[in-house]
């Protein structure tokens, strides 16, 4: 017996490429070539870090009613306010500067429907991983449920939880979860069924590892990426859903103004010619669930295996 | 005879991502005369069924010919356009696939299929062309081709639909057959009749067949001249009988030397294998022979199976009543210590579903008996219990693509479930990892890779080490190398050898090829529709059977002739 080390297989090592290509390499590869999708990732790097940098960004703080002058009211855009700025996107009735409102009410939306997305493909996921796993009534529960949530349209499911529970940021986000998980659940399902089957899994249960952990270790890590896929457009859908509420009245309080409220102050007035305040609000909404549905269908399709050959 | 298909300086480059190019063919050239039979062998990668696919113009999109081309009745088909290349495809060429299940469409009949062949590529229309097809199906030996013609494919067996593949592609009476791999699919029984109606079918017509395959039996039955490939180039090519038996260079002779013979057993392949380390090796061993569990007394069986049967059943349905099906029914064997049994049976026979039961994986019909070390293991209880049960009795698996965590790097793989339990700590896993890594011929550096990273044979290697990080006693083989090249066989083969004779292993062998069962194996059992036809030693039963079955397997495989015995 030799007491060197003798490369296994020589030909095939030869062949084959040593390295996998990085998170950022593949994650560029998905983009490169796609002037739209990488429009859309432009915009919605400019539309998060507006929202993060709104403080420093906006001219005037829209929450402090302290600084807002009733004179300044309904002012078109381009016009100079009472304290001596200029109002970049004009006012609204009661003198607030619609570019800083703006700003601010993106704050919240994205807050909300990046909150209620993660927090209810945690729940999904956990949810389909578990009837995944365990065969019988656990399975039964869970898919009947989500049969049940999925036979409700989404936004009538939103509008009776909000109607349970009174309006507020936090129950906008409870009535967004509901509305989230149950597509995931049956997603990941279906992946981690597949899953099952493979011998590694049965290596695990014949190591003596329990469920719990076979579920973490195991079948979690290979289940997940298809999730990862549709998770933009969750985004979008959620932004979409909080607007519709808000604007409906029954969202976030008045207080605390998402692009949906925005829309909604100024449906009284646009066909008075006061078009600025709807409008914009309107028109960063459309941006912004635009820029991400567009970036979600390049992932999407970039993750599908039977389009990725005519690319 | 005339010279048919004439390759000449073929190059085939695919264009890689990082700049590289990568030649799947390098500066091939063969020559095929009508009515030749033509082997094309080599391990997977060679690049066989580029030649194949080169020579019909299906090469992919990316694919480049640098030099050189194809050849067809003196027609460069390689640089044909599209069109061109549609009227030779059926007409003069006729392709069978590797997989008769995949080949062939499942929506649609075999008779549309048949007769849409006819139509494309002769002049035979309506009540003739479905004449010409029962016809054609009665050349490929099809039973009952009249009523055949109403089936779908998912109604036959891959041996019938292999058949049917073989009636589309000779209807145009082309003057060449390229078959990929056309047998791998099938059992060794089925295969054998395929062969044999494939061969007659050639014959009758002159029809020249380009056999692409990485199974020397087959072509030591089959072909008149071999072609030797490995990595895209030309080893070796000469007539059949002068290579298989004399070959001149290294490569082909250490692959004549992989292939295990049925009649003689050898001590070890005469394969390079790699071994790691010593030092790193002997920790592993040493690690490995500090197992607390003692391998039962001499003479008394480790592992008791008595009346083991399981029938799987499909649930009541709206449309269907419940239908059973058993797989395996009463099937009673012993094992002893340190010693390899090994069961042999074809697909469907139930020996992979006898493993499930015994690994406690599906749950037999009541009324069995498995006493493993003197205990009744369904009287195992306590966690304690079934856990030292679990550690002492492991699994390897047959799919080295499906049986690692893709998530996990090779030494996760190894040690996470020892870690889990909290045998091991974080330092010492990696410590382990790497030993065991050395102890099946792995480097320790590559334990950080991801499994994606390796080869078949590296995975399974790394699925020895899993099995073995348990210290069991006795490991379920369960096919280990059946998704494998056969040089690549062989180092296993000969690695759970060594890895057995060092400690004292005892192994339960699940194959369907006869020969490795008998390189492997003390005593054999083979299996029959979830029936043990035939038990006892290798040297007995592989030799000289009692049953008709065994007798018919044996009859079936491919004849090799060996060289005599040195």
């Amino acid at each position: 017996m030799s007491a060197e080390t003798t490369p296994v297989d020589a030909g095939t090592l030869a062949q084959r490429k040593s390295k996998e290509p990085s998170f950022a390499e593949k994650f560029r590869k998905a983009f490169r070539g796609y002037p739209s999708a990488q429009i859309g990732l432009i915009g919605i790097i400019i539309f998060v870090l507006l929202a993060i940098f709104a403080p420093l960004i906006a001219p005037q703080d829209p929450y402090d009613q302290m600084r807002l002058d009733i004179l300044d009211g309904l002012l078109p855009p381009g016009s100079k306010l009472g304290d001596g700025t200029v109002s970049l996107l004009g006012t609204d009735a009661l003198g607030r500067d619609i570019f800083s409102a703006v700003l601010y009410g993106l704050r919240i939306s994205l807050v909300v429907a990046l909150v209620a997305v993660i927090v209810g493909s945690i729940i999904g996921v956990f949810m389909g991983l578990l009837a995944a796993m365990k065969a019988g009534w656990v399975e039964t529960l869970i898919m009947r449920t989500v049969d049940l949530k999925m036979s409700f349209p989404g936004i009538l499911l939103a509008l009776m939880v909000l109607a349970i529970f009174g309006t507020g940021v936090d129950k906008v986000i409870f009535a967004l979860i509901i509305g989230a998980w149950a597509s995931e659940t049956r997603l990941v399902r279906a992946v981690a069924m597949s899953e099952l089957k493979k011998e590694y899994i049965d290596s695990a249960k014949l190591a003596g590892l329990s469920d719990m952990r076979i579920m973490w270790r195991y079948l979690f890590p290979n289940s997940i990426s298809p999730v990862l896929v549709v998770l933009p457009m969750s985004i979008s859908g959620a932004i979409g859903t909080e607007a519709t509420l808000s604007f409906l009245g029954v969202g976030v309080p008045i207080t605390e103004p998402s692009l949906g409220l925005l829309i909604a102050n100024g449906n009284d007035y646009i066909l008075s010619g006061k078009w600025w305040i709807s409008i914009f609000p309107g028109l960063v909404l459309v941006g912004l669930v635009l820029c991400i549905n567009v970036v979600a269908d390049r992932l999407r399709d970039h993750a599908n295996p039977y389009l990725r050959g005519k690319d | 005879m005339s010279e048919l298909i004439k390759v000449e300086n073929l190059t085939i480059a695919y264009p890689m991502a990082d700049g590289e190019v990568f030649r799947a063919i390098d500066n091939f050239s063969m020559t095929v005369s009508r009515g030749q039979i033509v082997g094309v062998v080599g391990e997977s990668g060679a690049g066989k069924s580029t030649i194949g696919k080169a020579t019909l113009g299906l090469l992919d999109e990316n694919a480049v010919i640098d030099t050189g081309g194809v050849h067809l009745d003196n027609i460069m088909v390689s640089h044909l356009e599209e069109h061109a290349q549609v009227e030779i495809r059926g007409n003069k060429v006729g392709y069978i696939y590797q997989n008769p299940m995949t080949a062939l469409n499942p929506v649609l009949t075999i008779g549309e299929q048949i007769i849409e062949a006819i139509e494309a590529n002769t002049n035979k229309r309506g009540a003739a062309a479905r004449d010409y097809a029962i016809a054609l199906l009665q050349q490929a030996e099809v039973p009952l081709p009249e009523e055949r013609l109403e089936k779908y494919p998912h109604q036959m067996s891959g041996g019938l639909c292999q058949r049917i593949v073989f009636a589309i592609a000779i209807c145009a009476k082309p003057d060449l057959i390229i078959a990929d791999e056309p047998t791998t699919a099938l059992d060794v029984t089925v295969q054998k009749a395929v062969l044999d109606t494939l061969v007659r079918l050639t014959r009758q017509e002159n029809i020249a067949i380009i056999l692409i395959t990485h199974d020397m039996g087959v072509v030591s039955e089959m072909c008149d001249y071999v072609y030797v490939l490995r990595h895209g180039k030309l080893v070796e090519s000469g007539p059949a009988e002068q290579v298989l038996q004399h070959p001149k260079q290294d490569y082909s002779r250490e692959l004549m030397a992989a292939i295990p013979r049925i009649d003689h057993k050898v001590e070890r392949f005469a394969v390079p294998g790699g071994l790691g380390q010593v030092a790193d090796r002997e920790r592993a061993i040493a690690y490995l022979m500090g197992r607390q569990t003692e391998a039962g007394e001499e003479g008394q069986p480790l592992l008791r199976v008595r009346n083991l049967s399981k029938t799987f059943e499909t649930k009541v349905t709206a449309l269907k009543a419940a239908t059973s099906f058993k797989a395996v029914s009463d099937v009673s064997f012993d094992v002893f210590p340190s010693e390899t049994m090994g069961i042999v049976g074809e697909s469907g026979s139930g020996k992979s579903t006898v493993g499930r039961l015994i690994l406690g994986l599906h749950t037999p019909d009541p009324g069995y008996e498995i006493v493993y070390r003197g205990r009744e293991i369904s009287e195992l209880k306590t966690r304690e219990e079934k856990l030292a049960h679990r550690k002492s009795f492991q699994c390897i698996f047959q799919d080295p693509y499906s049986s690692l965590n893709p998530r996990m790097s090779a030494g996760e793989n190894i040690t996470y479930p020892l870690k889990a339990h909290g045998m091991l700590g974080k330092e010492e896993a990696r410590e382990l990892a790497g030993d065991l890594m050395e102890l099946v011929g792995l480097p320790r550096a590559s334990a950080r890779k991801m499994p994606h990273a390796f080869s078949g044979g590296e995975r399974q290697r790394i699925g020895i080490a899993r099995a073995l990080s348990f210290r069991p006693d006795f490991i379920f083989c369960d096919e280990p190398t059946s998704a494998l090249d056969v040089t690549v066989q062989a180092e296993l083969l000969n690695l759970m050898k060594d890895l057995q004779d060092q400690l004292g292993l005892t192994l339960l062998f699940v194959s369907h090829d006869l020969a490795v069962v008998r390189q492997m194996c003390d005593r054999v059992m083979v299996m029959k529709s979830g029936e043990v036809v035939e038990s006892g030693p290798c040297d007995k039963v592989l030799v000289d059977p009692h049953e008709a079955y065994t007798q018919g397997l044996l009859a079936a495989m491919p004849r090799f002739e060996f060289a005599p015995v040195a």
